[in-house]
């Protein structure tokens, strides 16, 4: 963690930090020494500085495929569905989640935890058909990436994957077993070469060159030379390179055979095969003099290291440090720990050595360690305490690390100032890791200290021995308690230890036992506590007990509300609170019991939830009335509380059982207002218009549309000379259309000189004529290819002042001006334009607008004079164009002077790593290899995949195989490199030359490297192999995306990398770009996009999927819908509508009256368990109904009845719609029979029928209509029923049927009383706009329907919504007249109208919001109502 | 007193070490004001508190006393103390303290 919080901080001051690195005086000018090879001093090449040590690990290059699948899916998490996405896709999901968290983890720490990777490896087993590829993941996690587990474990935990992964069906390739053994290599595992190689041949895999070498790595590893000079026999008859690796495992074998001077000879044997012996070489021979603890030799190794130029990395010199504890020569360990440079990724890999040193019982050693961490000096910006060492510490306590050395320990790092606080942090990771024994002993070691030991740190004990169930555990937490004379208070008993016991008694002889009081405070509520919990009754006999001695209710109270809510016993209850309320021994300091109680009843109802409360109802209503039975009075303030949670929980009807027990004394102080609740020839045509142009000149009319036409028509034949002639005969009449077709032709044919009497005479003729920008730049590109550079600045500067604009394709006219004066060396001409235009902002500076200047001194091979031009550039600009191949040529010249000044300036503008990586492609580019390597292997740099990729795919497109394979060679161990990434390059050369060799020999080092190869990767390969009819030996990964990746980006190599994308992120862009288009309802374009990618071979989440399936139903494009339908199903098998998509299908069906269909989709869809949107529901019925299918309504109440869902649905819709079938298929008896038994059944609920009504009406079936009428009259004379006829009324109304309407309210009178349905037809209109008149009728028709100020206040509302202002100043100034107050909200709107047509507002606005407002009203309506109910 | 919009004066409390529980906190905080309430929430699964806690105060004054100094130490550990802006969410945690 604390390696973590350090990182950050780093991060933020490494650009300044940076720096003052280049030319100290200490290492001397960098370059020079790059050129003298092996003259410098020091260890490393240009800058031998570190840079601080920071998070992360190498290591990180294990985990690119985890790093792929987590880009994939970063898109699910946002878009998460309902329900019922594929449930393997979701599986496929968790399980790349925790290989992002496996990566994770690995990226910071440089390891993983075991229950991490057995939770991954669990996740794969459960999902079945594991990949070959997650195979490989998981066998390669159980090596060295698990300090924390002992050797023997990680073995066996690897064989456990091997078989388990074989059974379920994972396919074993060489890479495998090549995995197999170098997790064996790295667990120290004892197995035999021959056996392990049998197998292979058994299962009839090829060993290559990977497998042999790691066979010879353990055979040395055992001191074996006769067995690992046999597998190298083997090798050089099948004629396979011998490489370092090789090298450096035979130095092992013979220092481990007891021959120390042949493993030392063996720098000379590789000298001699051509081999430089690398820092792994020297790595190797450092252990073996660790091994036989010869320190002597350790230091002259390390000498020679040095002066052989080869630098060791501290991880390097970590080893050698593993190797002494290991052999027992911890004494020589401060040696080494003193020439460890603590570089960056230090931290992450000291803390794996301890980790792996504690592990393996060396504790010590890794203590050792621990003390020589960089002490944080951020330390003093915050006031954090110091906590170095938490992860020993809570390692050493898994380990089971002794008291002893644990006391010793933490008594150091709180004497070195390294830790505030580390036996309680001891004993914290103790009580964690539920280690009793430990956890007692350091308590009392903490005592001892004087420290504090509290109650509390028994709890995540006592939580494990109530899990258990372990009693013992208990006794044994209760006896250490005592001996640190600590009580359990009643929290730590009820919460904790209580439980455990069957029953109170059983409890009390545990804690007698223990030497407990049973007395205590804490004893007595806790027994009080558990008993409210379990029995009521049983509660109530302890309580009234008389020798029960005082205990204040507070001690209780929240047990014995949760009591009171979980019991039906409401005599208890009441019982209960009856002594609260009348005994003095429950109440302790001021409080009256009465209080008290009131209180408790308060808290009650606080501590439900409005469910709660409507739930228990009648359950609380009977408590309260026999409350007051029983004469328990509350006061008045307590009643207000009440009576307020109970109206916040809608159930107000509680509260006149509430109200009766307020203290007669204080009732009737005041009544309780209860409140209440949104498109010839040219020469004949040159002819005509010539002749025409004549005639009309005799005629003297107008000539200047045809002279424009004659005009363009002789450009267009590019006849300058004709048109300039006739441009001089009919000066008089031309237009600025026809100069501007001149003047382009002339720039076009290069007529410097025509041009430029064109554009004087166009603008004698008018100074304020503007040209297009096209025709303005082409002037500007013929004058200055002229040399008339004063001429081409006034142009540009003319442009400025008539305000052309230039777009985008304008600027690439810019680049391309200033391009062609490039490739004739005039760099004053170009920088002049160039400051011309960035000054007059034409165009914003560019790295491609600044960068022909720097090609015109390339081009010139002046590399001084491009050195100061891009220099200059960044002091204006901020841009470096082509640095790069000026830092080539410089390269290339050999000069190092100016090659220095270029870095030092690339260094202080835009930082050492930049630099550096200049650097690093420019000996790339130049061959200048072993220079390269220097850079890259400078401390603390680190991966940059952007520029990494800009080189990449230079390389790629100009076919530089080598330069490539150098670069991805090189940065082998680069910080953070993406290895997969870096492979995938040369196999992307590989594949676009078609070299499969090559290929396959990047496969081979892959392995060697262990890399885990994205799936990507794979088939690429397999592609290459493939195309040239080789066997493929692995498991290709399954239908992925292919082609995407393989075709080169066409992206400009400009010298600036900004955030290039990698291949991989093409899919998650993609889905990303497809749910935004499905968002802005562009479903077509997306559903193209989809299309497209199918052919590409992308697949995308099933939730994708789903999205534009819902928005192409949304649009009813519904055979697209099932289009997409189908690629999904052909990716995932398993892949299925969601809950809303299939509604949605529902709906479209539904509409286009293929109900037989909806239908069947609601079925299978209930059949799944699955809930159907009440929309689609509603939308089915209503088909139905259309279609006169009555059965299919009835089936569709019954399905939804028989699962007992719960749908809001309202039962009117299935009646209105079985009605309407009946209407349609003629049988209005029946239709009508169904609606008036929803009026006359003696629980009706009076439902609406104006659907019904709406529909016969649009249709206009005269028949029903009649039918319907007559029904809705009877029903209102004869049963005083006068919903339906309100309704009929008021659909008449609202379909412009005025005269029906009126004839209707002429037989209906009461129509006219329904005053409540007749407001909410006015309000319901108010919303919508145009809807005014309908309420204007409505009033004609039944003037006095409502009071004025609340038709006033609609009619302000219609008018707002309208935007008429004129009305509705009308109805303002109407109201002022008739005397009428206008409401706030009224005022509001006309003052907004007003103001929006800019008009002034003769009152005071209001100031609040419409909100505010429109609450205020209907807290007044409300108000009113109630009054008028009482 | 039963009105639950009544202002709260509340602290939020937060990198509380492990060995301290409500106890000391409420004792702590005393040292500023009446204490009306101190809510530490543990987690029942692991029998150690989450880290946070609030601490009402009877009276604005206590609230101001505590805010007004700099740094609160408890076992050698630095609290993040501020004012409690969530009140709703105490409201509800306050519920289901009650439910222990």
């Amino acid at each position: 963690m604390a390696a973590l919080l350090r990182s950050a901080r780093l991060l933020k001051f490494s650009p300044s930090g940076l720096l003052q690195i280049t030319g100290t005086k200490r290492n001397g000018p960098p370059l020079s020494r790059l050129y003298s090879g092996t003259l410098g001093g020091t260890r490393t090449g240009v800058c031998p500085r570190n840079i601080n040590p920071a998070a992360g690990n190498a290591s990180s290059r294990v985990w690119p495929n985890a790093a792929g699948c987590v880009r994939k899916y970063s898109v699910v998490t946002e878009q998460k569905d309902e329900t019922s996405v594929a449930v393997q896709s979701k599986q496929a999901q968790e399980f790349d989640w925790a290989l992002a968290k496996l990566d994770s983890s690995v990226r910071r720490t440089g390891r993983i935890t075991k229950s991490l990777l057995l939770r991954i490896f669990h996740d794969i087993c459960r999902k079945g058909y594991p990949s070959g590829n997650q195979a490989l993941l998981l066998l390669r996690s159980c090596g060295s990436l698990l300090p924390e587990v002992p050797l023997a474990e990680r073995t066996e935990l690897a064989h456990r994957v091997w078989e388990k992964l074989n059974e379920l069906g994972a396919q074993y390739d060489v890479s495998h077993y090549n995995a197999l053994l170098k997790v064996y290599i790295q667990n120290e595992f004892k197995f035999s070469p021959t056996d392990f190689l049998g197998k292979m041949e058994a299962a009839n895999v090829q060993p290559n060159r990977v497998t042999y070498q790691r066979l010879i790595a353990s055979y040395c590893l055992n001191g074996d030379i006769e067995g690992a000079s046999t597998i190298l026999g083997f090798m050089k008859t099948k004629d396979l390179p011998i490489t370092e690796a090789v090298f450096n495992s035979l130095l092992t074998g013979h220092a481990r055979s007891g021959d120390i001077e042949s493993a030392k000879n063996i720098l000379a044997v590789m000298k001699g095969a051509g081999i430089e012996p690398g820092p792994d070489t020297y790595t190797a021979l450092l252990n073996a003099y660790a091994e036989k603890g010869d320190l002597d030799s350790l230091k002259a190794t390390l000498v020679t290291a040095a002066s052989d130029d080869c630098s060791l990395m501290d991880r390097d010199l970590m080893q050698v440090i593993y190797t002494l504890a290991k052999a027992g020569h911890q004494q020589h360990i401060p040696e080494l720990t003193e020439r460890l440079r603590q570089e960056r990724g230090f931290v992450p890999d000291a803390m794996n050595l301890c980790l792996s040193l504690i592990t393996q019982g060396m504790e010590d050693s890794a203590f050792h360690i621990l003390k020589t961490f960089p002490v944080l000096q951020s330390d003093s910006l915050t006031t954090d305490s110091p906590n170095l060492g938490n992860f020993f510490l809570r390692h050493c306590v898994n380990m089971d690390t002794s008291l002893e050395k644990l006391g010793i320990y933490c008594k150091a790092l709180q004497e070195l100032n390294l830790h505030a606080a580390p036996l309680s942090f001891t004993l914290s990771c103790a009580l964690e890791a539920n280690k009793s024994g430990m956890s007692f002993a350091l308590m009392k070691m903490m005592k001892e200290q004087d420290l504090p030991v509290r109650i509390h740190y028994f709890w995540p004990l006592l939580t494990h021995y109530m899990k258990d169930m372990d009693t013992s555990g208990v006794a044994a937490a209760l006896k250490c308690m005592q001996e640190l004379e600590l009580s359990p208070d009643s929290e730590t008993l009820t919460n904790y230890i209580l439980a455990i016991y069957p029953s109170m008694e059983a409890a009390r002889q545990a804690l007698q036992d223990a030497g407990m009081s049973l007395q205590s405070e804490g004893v007595l509520s806790s027994e009080v506590r558990s008993v409210a919990l379990k029995s009521l009754a049983e509660l109530y006999i302890l309580l009234s007990d008389p020798s029960f001695p005082p205990l204040d209710l507070s001690f209780f109270r929240g047990s014995l509300i949760l009591g009171f809510r979980r019991s039906d016993d409401v005599e208890t209850m009441v019982k209960i609170t009856e002594l609260l309320y009348n005994d003095e021994r429950f109440t302790k300091g001021t409080n009256m019991p009465a209080e008290k109680v009131s209180y408790l009843l308060y808290n009650l109802i606080d501590s439900m939830s409005d469910d709660d409360v409507q739930a228990q109802e009648e359950k609380l209503r009977k408590y309260f009335n026999q409350l007051k039975a029983k004469n328990i009075t509350i006061s008045q303030n307590i009643f207000r509380g009440i009576r307020n949670l109970l109206d916040s929980y809608h159930v107000p009807e509680l509260i006149k059982d509430v109200i009766v027990l307020v203290d007669p004394k204080e009732q009737g102080q005041n009544n309780p207002v209860i409140p209440v609740k949104r498109h010839v020839g040219i020469a004949a045509k040159v002819f005509a218009l010539e002749k025409k142009l004549a005639d009309l000149k005799a005629e003297n009319q107008p000539i200047s549309a045809v002279l424009r036409q004659l005009i363009h028509t002789l450009c267009a034949e590019e006849n300058l000379q004709r048109a300039l002639e006739v441009k001089q005969q009919h000066e008089e009449a031309m237009t600025i259309g026809s100069y501007a077709v001149l003047l382009n032709l002339c720039c076009r044919q290069d007529n410097v000189d025509e041009a430029v009497n064109l554009k004087r005479e166009m603008s004698r003729k008018d100074s304020s004529l503007v040209l297009d920008t096209g025709k303005y730049l082409g002037l500007v590109k013929t004058l200055s290819k002229h040399g008339r550079l004063e001429e081409a600045v006034d142009i540009l500067k003319e442009m400025k002042e008539k305000e052309v604009l230039i777009d985008d394709t304008q600027v690439t006219v810019i680049f391309h001006i200033l391009s062609s004066l490039a490739a004739k060396g005039n760099t004053a001409t170009i920088q002049r334009l160039q400051e011309t235009i960035f000054t007059l902002g034409l165009a914003k500076p560019t790295t491609n607008l600044c960068s022909p200047l720097i090609s015109a001194y390339l081009d010139s091979k002046d590399l001084s004079g491009a050195l100061d031009a891009v220099m200059a550039c960044h002091d204006r600009y901020k841009f470096l164009p082509r640095i790069h191949d000026i830092i080539v040529g410089l390269v290339e010249e050999g000069n190092t002077e100016l090659l220095q000044k270029a870095m030092d300036f690339v260094s202080q503008k835009r930082g050492e790593m930049t630099m550096l990586y200049d650097l690093f492609f420019a000996f790339l580019q130049t061959g200048r290899y072993r220079e390269a390597r220097k850079i890259i292997e400078t401390p603390g740099l680190r991966a940059r995949p952007g520029r990494l990729y800009w080189y990449a795919e230079k390389c790629i497109s100009a076919n530089k195989m080598e330069s490539l394979e150098q670069m991805v060679d090189l940065t082998t161990k680069l910080f953070e490199c993406d290895r997969d990434e870096m492979y995938s390059y040369i196999l992307r050369l590989c594949k676009e030359t078609n070299d499969w060799k090559k290929a396959e020999v990047v496969w081979t080092k892959m392995q060697e490297e262990n890399v885990v190869p994205r799936d990507r990767t794979l088939r690429m390969l397999a592609d290459i192999l493939k195309n040239n009819g080789q066997e493929v030996p692995f498991d290709i990964p399954e239908t992925w995306y292919e082609q995407i990746d393989t075709t080169p980006k066409e992206k400009p190599a400009t010298n600036t990398v900004t955030q290039q994308q990698t291949p991989t992120q093409v899919g998650a862009e993609r889905q990303v770009h497809l749910l935004t288009l499905c968002k802005k309802g562009k479903v077509k374009e997306a559903f193209e996009l989809l299309k497209d990618s199918k052919e590409r071979g992308l697949v995308f989440s099933p939730s994708i999927y789903d999205q534009l399936i819902r928005s192409l139903l949304a649009e009813g494009f519904m055979e697209d819908a099932m289009a997409v339908k189908d690629i999904a199903t052909s990716h995932l098998p398993t892949f299925q509508l969601s809950d809303t998509a299939t509604s949605l299908l529902i709906v479209t069906l539904s509409k286009r009256g293929l109900t037989q269909d909806a239908l069947e989709k609601l079925r299978s869809m209930l059949s799944e368990d699955r809930v159907p949107t009440q929309l689609s529901l509603t939308r089915l019925v209503q088909a139905l109904g259309n279609s006169g299918n009555v059965a299919g309504i009835k089936e569709v109440e019954t399905l939804l009845k028989n699962l007992g869902m719960n749908i809001n649905m309202s039962s009117i819709v299935f009646v209105n719609n079985i009605a309407l079938a009946h209407i349609k298929n003629g049988d209005m008896d029946s239709a009508v029979e169904v609606l008036e038994e929803q009026y006359t059944r003696p629980d009706s609920v009076k439902p609406s029928i104006a659907f019904v009504f709406r529909k016969v009406l649009e249709e206009n079936n005269e028949k029903a209509i009649d039918k319907l009428s007559v029904m809705a009259e009877r029903l209102a004379n004869h049963f005083a029923c006068y919903r339906p006829a309100t309704d009929l009324f008021l659909q008449l109304l609202d379909i412009d049927k005025v005269e029906d309407a009126k004839f209707m309210l002429a037989r209906c009178n009461a129509v006219a009383e329904q005053k409540e349905m007749l407001v909410s037809y006015m309000s319901r209109k108010a919303q919508t706009p145009g809807q005014v008149g309908k309420i204007k009728t409505l009033r004609s028709l039944i003037p006095n329907f409502t009071e004025k100020e609340l038709l006033y206040s609609y009619l302000m509302k219609c008018h707002f919504l309208d935007k008429d202002l004129p009305s509705a100043k009308a109805l303002y100034e109407q109201m002022q007249k008739e005397g009428i107050a206008a409401d706030e909200l009224s005022l509001k709107r006309l003052a907004t109208l007003l103001r929006s047509e800019g008009e002034t507002v003769p009152f005071t606005e209001p100031p609040e919001s419409f909100k505010f407002y429109a609450d205020k009203l209907k807290e007044r309506a409300e108000k009113s109502q109630m009054m008028a109910k009482e | 007193m039963a009105a639950p919009s009544k202002k709260a004066f509340e602290l939020f409390v937060s990198k509380i070490p492990w060995t301290a529980a409500g106890k000391e906190l409420k004792e702590y905080f005393g040292q500023f004001g009446a204490v009306k309430k101190c809510l530490l929430p543990f987690d029942k699964e692991t029998g150690f508190h989450r880290g946070f806690c609030w601490v009402g105060y009877s009276s604005e004054e206590g609230l101001n006393n505590a805010l007004q100094k700099d740094v609160h130490m408890i076992d050698g550990a630095k609290l993040q103390v501020q004012r409690n802006r969530r009140p709703f969410e105490v409201q509800k945690l306050n519920k289901d303290s009650e439910i222990d």
